[in-house]
Order: structure tokens, then sequence, then C-alpha cells
């Protein structure tokens, strides 16, 4: 998780926007000293929730930058995810993957069990890159714990998006594992070893399939109105001079 | 401070009780709705995306109720004021996210136009089922405000109350409302915005580096803030001590959360809000809320004119429970009578402050419909007949129970 | 005080029919009204209702306890209503919609062709207003002069002549009605 915010914070150095504007609801526990280093506001909301509040957040106060942080997001979350891309709600949402589901070869992660599949897991997995794509995301990557860099260039570049932006980071969640601490550097080996860059690839053919190199990279980057966008042009043109547009141009 | 003009649709309308909680919630200034529409919530929804544009307030029909109330309580962080409306089942989705906002000190509005349940139950039909739901739905302990208004008249000026004690108080209000005065037409006066008082949010304006998001003020209420002015927030539904971080042992826990109670028991006086009557030299007190108190008056009247010494005590705030009011009352008077639409929710809070001193009469009723007045003067009249102490609360047959049991419907002996 | 049930199927303006005479009672008569309507599918095509109390106090019981007036625009409103009317209670109807039984109690019957009426207007759509005019004239439940402020509220702005010469048409025939009615047979 450490390596990702570092990440994070470096993708935020580089986009150049103050931090201050930038909340983080998530549902993620994140440490208070690694919220202080980031410089931004943290709200650690219920699990699931986190695009919800930070649609109420950008709606309340438009000229925030807000990241949703969403651990359950495929889960509890899950509707909101989709109707958040469908609105193309201006969130960067940073989904952080424990690999909770069936990943590579039945396996959870090499050399560690998932305290909740001691018998390892046999549910398939959500394909989030295709997911928000098909649900109206306007920006699409994946990146593991390994992949700091490009990870740090992709929050820089979804930071300056105009509409719903989704970056999958693949990271283990330190609930899920019985042994955390001996996963960290085989964790990093792995990905190293199973993993393989494919920029603009079609988010279809992304699905993490067991057996078969991760494919990360940056997907998709397009344009499309945001809620906002919509919500001032169809009210202007209905109620004409009687519709003060919400939240200027940055909706 | 004084309501915006802006925000204020002044004038004279024939509107229902939904339409008027919704532009009360405008003239009191809320500033984002976010609702997923259900019976019988959805006129004051539907008048407020009418409305809402046109006064600078936004709408959004969110994926579903957990989104409705997120939503609110991301945009009360983000500095403006935010309801959200719904019923029902919407209600019973919302209590994660309740619990949520009273952790989180969040004043925020939650309009409930209460229908018949459980579940599905009669979704355009009225009921007063929710009220235990309200004070006790999400897990832990926590405090909150619930109003019970009873026209639409009282919709609009109460919806403007419930966000000045959100404010006020830093904790979530509830407007236990119900399908029969939501559904309810009648005249409503909107005052000029400067008739209209509106409480303004408690922000901390000191320097940033010593701001404490949850260091209480005397009045155990703490300064709040809004995303985005470089405080650097941490927010968290953990127990937490006064910068926001999350804290674990027992001595926290019991401060926190200790004060979060507090501050709604201990400002318990400014907050309650009770109409009372004739209860001086009454023998019988009928204790009600909402439309069954609106009912009750005309039982009164019928009792009064056979000669009973009857007073009315009103509950406009529901929560917190005015124990005091009932402790004093039950040692002077015979009993109390409380009609509400469900079997039983608000008595047995009467019945624990009497202390036996005075018998608890409970007229129930099923829902999807009001209190026939004579069910009401009835039990107030066999009330004051009773001179035996009876333990508990004793359930009076209304006319209604009479049909439905003399149709054979009764449990095996 | 007037406890009013306004009965017909959905569209015909049922539920209008109810806000108009309450609004012109409450706003402009300076009395209290209170107007509570069916909702549920039955107000969205089938039968349909809507239920007013007039007073001069403030309502304290929202909903009818004895009808002394129903308004019947349709059959099915007639017959699921017309049960509840008061012995001494007043039946006003759309004669061309709906066949009213043999009278009971002291029932007195008025009707009104409100549909033909609004179709020689040039709108059936306007039959409701029509039946509010006969209703005004005959009820006096609420006074002429507020009825002609509250229709102009109540429907949009381009219809407001059209609806108020229905409710002219409405009233004038239910002034010849009770004309009639004193004059000895």
């Amino acid at each position: 998780m450490n390596s990702i915010i570092s990440a994070f914070s470096k993708g935020i150095e580089k986009s150049g926007i103050d931090r201050k504007k930038i909340s983080m609801p998530s549902d993620v526990p994140f440490n208070p000293d690694v919220v202080k280093a980031l410089g931004v506001d943290y709200f650690q909301i219920p699990r699931g929730r986190a695009i919800a509040f930070g649609t109420g957040l950008k709606l309340g106060n438009p000229s925030l930058k807000v990241v949703p942080v969403a651990g359950d997001l495929m889960t509890l979350g899950g509707n909101h995810f989709v109707h958040g891309a469908r609105r193309n709600m201006e969130l960067l949402i940073i989904c952080v993957n424990s690999f909770v589901y069936k990943k590579i070869a039945g396996k959870p992660i090499p050399s560690t069990q998932s305290a909740f599949s001691p018998y390892s897991t046999f549910e398939e997995p959500f394909n989030f890159p295709h997911l928000g794509n098909s649900c109206g995301a306007i920006y699409t990557a994946r990146w593991t714990a390994l992949h700091t860099e490009e990870l740090a260039d992709s929050v820089a570049e979804a930071l300056h998006k105009h509409g719903l932006s989704v970056i999958e980071v693949l990271a283990p969640g330190p609930n899920y594992y019985t042994d955390i601490d001996s996963i960290e550097l085989e964790l990093l080996k792995f990905y190293h070893e199973n993993s393989t860059i494919k920029n603009n690839e079609d988010p279809k053919n992304v699905a993490i399939v067991p057996d078969e190199k991760i494919i990360v990279g940056k997907f998709t980057d397009k344009e499309r109105p945001t809620f906002i966008d919509s919500y001032n042009v169809q009210h202007s043109k209905i109620l004409g001079d009687k519709f003060t547009p919400h939240g200027g141009k940055n909706g | 401070m004084k309501a915006s003009p802006t925000d204020v649709l002044t004038g004279i309308y024939y509107i229902d009780g939904d339409v008027a909680a919704g532009y009360g919630a405008l003239a009191a200034g809320c500033k984002l709705v976010a609702g997923y529409p259900i019976t019988p919530s959805t006129e004051a929804f539907e008048a407020m995306c009418r409305m809402g544009p046109q006064v600078g307030t936004v709408f959004i029909q969110m994926e579903d109720e957990f989104g409705s109330i997120s939503a609110v309580l991301g945009a009360v962080w983000s500095g403006v004021k935010s309801m959200t409306i719904t019923s029902g089942p919407g209600y019973s989705l919302m209590m994660e996210s309740i619990g949520f906002g009273a952790m989180l000190e969040t004043p925020f509005v939650l309009l409930n136009i209460q229908r018949g349940g459980p579940s599905t139950g009669v979704p355009t039909k009225t009921g007063q089922a929710d009220m235990m739901q309200s004070r006790w739905g999400s897990h832990g302990d926590y405090e909150l405000i619930a109003i019970s208004p009873d026209s639409p008249q009282e919709m609009f000026d109460y919806t403007i109350k419930a966000f000045n004690l959100a404010e006020k108080y830093r904790c979530p209000v509830m407007i236990m409302s119900d399908e029969c005065v939501g559904h309810m037409t009648e005249k409503v006066v909107i005052p000029e915005a400067d008739k209209i008082e509106i409480e303004p949010r408690r922000f901390y304006k000191g320097p940033p580096e010593k701001y404490l998001p949850f260091s209480p003020d005397p009045d155990l209420v703490p300064k709040i803030a809004k995303a985005g002015d470089g405080l650097g927030l941490y927010i968290t539904g953990r127990v937490h001590d006064e910068r926001g971080y999350p804290v674990k042992n027992e001595e926290f826990k019991a401060k926190y959360v200790r004060r979060l109670v507090d501050k709604i028991r201990l400002n318990k006086d400014k907050i309650i809000e009770l109409k009372e009557e004739s209860t001086d030299d009454a023998d019988v007190v009928v204790v009600s809320y909402g439309i069954s108190s609106r009912v009750a008056v005309k039982g009164v009247e019928i009792a009064r004119q056979k000669g009973i010494k009857v007073g009315a005590l009103r509950l406009v705030t529901v929560w917190p429970f005015p124990d005091e009011k009932i402790i004093d009352l039950a040692k002077k008077v015979k009993a109390f009578v409380v009609p509400e639409i469900n079997y039983g929710q608000i008595v047995f809070d009467v019945a624990r402050c009497c202390h036996g001193q005075a018998n608890v009469v409970l007229i129930p009723h099923g829902g999807a419909g009001v209190h026939n007045p004579l069910d009401i003067s009835d039990a107030i009249e066999s009330a004051a007949k009773e001179d035996k102490k009876i333990e508990g609360v004793v359930e009076f047959k209304t006319r209604l129970e009479k049909i439905v049991f003399e149709r054979g419907l009764k449990f095996k002996e | 005080m007037a406890e009013i049930r306004f009965a017909g199927y959905g569209g015909q303006g049922i539920i209008r029919s109810g806000i108009i005479v309450g609004r012109a009672a409450s706003i402009y008569d300076d009395k209290f009204s209170t107007m509570s309507q069916s909702f549920g599918p039955e107000a969205r095509g089938g039968a349909c209702s809507s239920q007013l109390v007039v007073s001069e106090s403030k309502v304290l019981y929202p909903y009818l306890t004895a009808a002394g007036i129903l308004v019947a625009m349709s059959q099915a409103g007639y017959d699921k209503f017309e049960p509840e009317l008061s012995e001494k209670g007043l039946l006003l109807y759309d004669e061309d919609l709906v066949k009213p039984k043999a009278s009971r109690g002291n029932i007195t019957p008025f009707a009104i062709p409100a549909t033909r009426f609004a179709e020689q207007l040039g709108k059936k759509i306007v039959a409701n207003v029509v039946i509010l005019g006969f209703f005004t004239a005959i009820t006096k439940v609420v006074t002429y002069e507020s009825m002609k402020k509250a229709i102009p509220d109540s429907v949009p702005e381009k219809a407001i002549d059209l609806n108020l010469k229905a409710f002219e048409r409405g009233y004038n025939f239910g002034l010849e009605v009770l004309k009639k009615q004193k004059e000895p047979q």
C-alpha cells in the first residue's frame, strides 16, 4: 500500500494541482501520518460508499478535485461505480484490487493464503477497466504496486481529466491476508515476472486470467460531457435566464 | 442570520405537505438534494427538481438510497447544506450512513414521509411505525433529533427548523412526517425572506494549524470545516480524538461517544419543542405527535364535551424524548393516552417515564389510515374512569380492531 | 363544515377539481380546507377520487367522516362512493356518464350534461370545470368570485379563457336548475 501512496503523491506533484483542493473519500483506512504527508483532505467512509460520498463533495463544491479510493468498490460500491461512470461524474477513482477473487491459477497471491479462502478461490473476478469503459468512464488504466512511475504518470494525467477516470491498482489489502509482511517483496517479484505493459489495449482484452500474464497499461482516454456539463446545458436550454449554471466551467 | 431572498419562494400556496417541505428546504438554503424517489415522498423530490435549478439548488437522482445519503454527507463536508428524502424501504437502506453522519457530527436533514410498513407495506397510505427506527436504526450509541409536523404549513416551517437544529448541534435531523401529511393539500404561507431565521454553519475561522475538527465548544458542539480549505482534514467513522485520528482505547471511546450523546442530552431543554394544552388540572393527558396529534384534538374535544378533564401534550420534537415532562405529569395525572399509527413505539417511552405512577393506554393503529377520533375520546373516557393502577401498557381496542377480531382473526388460546 | 368527494377516472381532472375548490375556499374565501387524493394505480387511469373538507375552523380530521356532497364523473366512481354519501347529501353527476340508482334517504340528485357542454365549448377536458361551475351554484360551499380567482391559478395560461367559459356555463346551468326547482311543478 505504501508504494501506491508514494506513487499517488508523486502523481499529484507532477499534475501541478494544489493538494489542498484534493479530497480523498476512501473506504481503505489510511494512517493519519500518510494523509498528512499527502496534504489532502481525507474521509474514511463506510465500505463501498466512496464514490457516492465523492459525488456529494464534487456537486457541493465543483472546484474540488475528488479522488475516491475504493477497496470494496466492486462489491458494496458496484452500483455507485456503474452509475458514476454512466453520468460521468468528475472523479478519479483509484480502485485498489486486493485479489479477493480468483486470480492467478487459483492462488490469490504467491506463497500466501487469503484468510477468507484457505482452500483457494473459485469465483470469477470483474475486469474493472472494461466495466468502467463500457459504463462510460473516460479514462481507464491498470498498474500494479510495482509500476510506481507509470502509476504516478497516470494519476497526474487523470487528475486533469473532466469526467470519471478509473485507475485499477493491483495490491494486497492488509485485511485479507494472513501474512502481510512476507508477501511484499515476493509479490513485487511476482508482478515483475507475470505482468506485461500493453498501452491502448482494448479493455475487453485485459481480464486477469489464470496462467496468463496480467496486462497493465493505460487503456482508454476520451472526452465526454460530465454530469455537471449536461446538467447546465439541459437547464439553460429550458430555463434560460432563470438558471445560473452550476460551478462554472470546472464541472 | 436571515434567509436569502433568492431561496425563498414567498407567496400563498395551496400545496401538499411534501411540496411544502421541499420549499422549506430551499428557503433554509439547502443547496444539494440527493435522493431516490419513493412513494409517498416523491412529490417533495419533484418540487425540488422543479424549483431547485431556479434558486441555485442542485438535485441529483442517485442510483440508490445508500448513494443518496452518502452524497448528502459528502455535500455537507464540501460546505453546503444538504438533505435527502425517502420513505419505507429507502429509510431502512439509509441506516448505515445515518450513524456515519452522527459519528462525523455532520449537519444534514432527512425527510421521511412514513408509509405503512413493514417491508413494502402499503406504499400509498400512512403509518408512524418508523419512530423507533429513527432513534435506534443505526448501530452503536448516538443521539439525533426528530421532528414530527402535522400540516403542510408545519412541513414548511419545521423543515427550516430542522436545518437550523442540524447546524446548531451538528447532528442528523429527521423530519418524521407521514403519508397523510405529505399528501394533504392545504394553504401554506411562505413569508418574506427577512422573516425567516436561518442558523449559519459553525465554521472554524481560526488559524489553520490550530484547527481541531472535534474539539468542542462549551455547548459540547465542535466547529466544522469544509474540504478544500487547506486544513488537512482527517475525518473517519472510527472513534476518534479531537484531531479526528482513530483511537481504540476505552478511555477515548468513553470520552468521544459520551460527548456525542451528551451534546444532545444536555442541550435537551433548548432542542425540545412541545405543545401543551390544559394539562394543569387534567385527569388524562393525550400524548401524541404528527398527524395523530391533529386527529387527537378532535377526540379531546369530544371527551371534554362529556365533562372529562383532559389535556394534550404534543411532541413536536419526538427525539430527544421529553423524559422530565412525562415524569412531572405522571405525578399529577391518572393516565396517559397515546394514539399512534403503529402497535406501540413512543408509548413505551411514555411508560418508561411514568414509573408506574399513572396508567398508560395505547390506541394502536395498523396503518393505511388515521385514528377514528371517537376511539380517542372513548379511550380517554375509559382511562378517566379507571381507578385501579394497571401495570404495563394497556391496549385500547379500537373500533377497527374489534371489527377485525369479530371476523374471527384471533390468536389461538 | 362541508365534506366533499370528487370521483371519476384518471385524466378527468378529478384531483385538480379538489385543488381548485380547496384553493378557492382557503385562499380566497378565508376558510380552512384540506384536500387529500387517492394514490396508486387508481390515480393513473382507473377510478380516481379526491376528498375535500371545507370548514370555518382548522380541519382536524383530514378525511371525510360522512360525505355531504358527491361529485360523480364516472359510473365506477359513483358506484364506489355513493354508499358513503350521507342521507341528507347532495349528489352532483354528469348525466351522460352516470346512471344513478334509485335515490335513497333524502339525497338530492343534480344532473348536468357536463361533458357534452365541454365538447360544445371545444374541449372535452374542461368537463370537470363545467361541473365545478355547477357545483358552485348548487352547493354554495365556495363563492362564485373565489372560484373565478382560483381557476386561473390552477390551469395553464393559454387555457384560462376556456376554463372560465366552462365554469360560467356550468354555473349558469346550476342557477337555472335551482330556479326550476323553486318553481311549483
